[in-house]
């Protein structure tokens, strides 16, 4: 009777670890969408304007740095392409990017749309977004 | 007729084992390729943050992501990290990537080697 009743749940068990792998792959998708922004913004607010240090010695970001942090997170987001639902450009073109001059600060924050086949067979939601915020400052 | 009950407890035993060794052995041999992942992608980072400061590849990187790798425990002689380019100008875009496996065993079903291949790119911080 054991054993029937084993076998006679293992769907159910077989349900529950693809579940689980499928939450453990969306945390590292989601660390490393983590990863992108930040190293975006980091490089970004690095960048700083070089004649205008000179000049005043103050740290203003580079006229190119919300252009740049696009770039990158894009850039960084290529190596998980396929398990994303929109092209990496397009998720970085949509991201909220804004460039303070005073102090010299970049702010990123993204809906970065992570494909879950199994969520989407079980739940209805093969598409799970993952909100990311990075902000960096220079000093 | 005790006998009888004594042989079908053990075959029931058997055939559960069977049924659910491998999938405890599932989750913790994923759950471990998981943590490794995410611990081999954060030394990634660290490592590219480092080449773009210092300018490119050197023995100081590949001591850094040797100590990081370690500390996760993994074993650094078995991974290989790409610098390009090895040498990098100030605002270039440097690409570090570290490439290690993993080893996945599940009792009664299969034993994998999984490739695991972490990549950050960043700007060239050194001024020449």
């Amino acid at each position: 009777m054991t054993a029937i009743t084993a076998i006679a749940s293992l769907p159910l068990l077989i349900l529950v670890l693809l579940t689980t792998l499928e939450l453990g792959s969306l945390r590292v998708v989601a660390a490393r969408v983590r990863s992108a922004a930040d190293l975006a913004v980091l490089v970004a607010v690095n960048d700083q304007d070089d004649a205008e240090l000179a000049r005043t010695g103050r740290l203003i970001a580079a006229g190119d740095a919300a252009d740049v942090t696009r770039a990158l997170f894009a850039a960084n987001l290529e190596p998980i392409a396929a398990t994303l639902a929109r092209s990496p450009a397009g998720i970085a073109g949509s991201a909220s990017v804004r460039v303070d001059s005073s102090p010299a600060t970049v702010h990123l924050g993204a809906i970065v749309p992570v494909r879950t086949p199994v969520f989407g067979a079980l739940f209805f939601h093969p598409i799970t977004d993952v909100a990311v915020m990075a902000n960096g400052g220079a000093r | 007729m005790h006998g009888e009950d004594t042989g079908l407890a053990t075959l029931e035993t058997t055939l559960m084992i069977t049924i659910l060794v491998p999938l405890l052995f599932a989750v913790i041999e994923f759950g471990d390729v998981f943590q490794r992942w995410l611990a081999q992608e954060s030394a990634t980072v660290q490592v590219a943050r480092y080449a773009a400061e210092l300018g490119g590849d050197s023995p100081e990187i590949r001591a850094l992501l040797a100590d990081s790798l370690r500390r996760s425990g993994i074993d650094p002689s078995r991974a290989t990290l790409d610098v390009t380019p090895a040498r990098v100008g100030w605002r270039e875009p440097l690409t570090v990537t570290v490439r290690t496996s993993a080893t996945v065993a599940i009792p009664f079903l299969f034993s994998s080697v999984i490739p695991l291949r972490t990549t950050a790119i960043v700007r060239g911080e050194l001024a020449r």
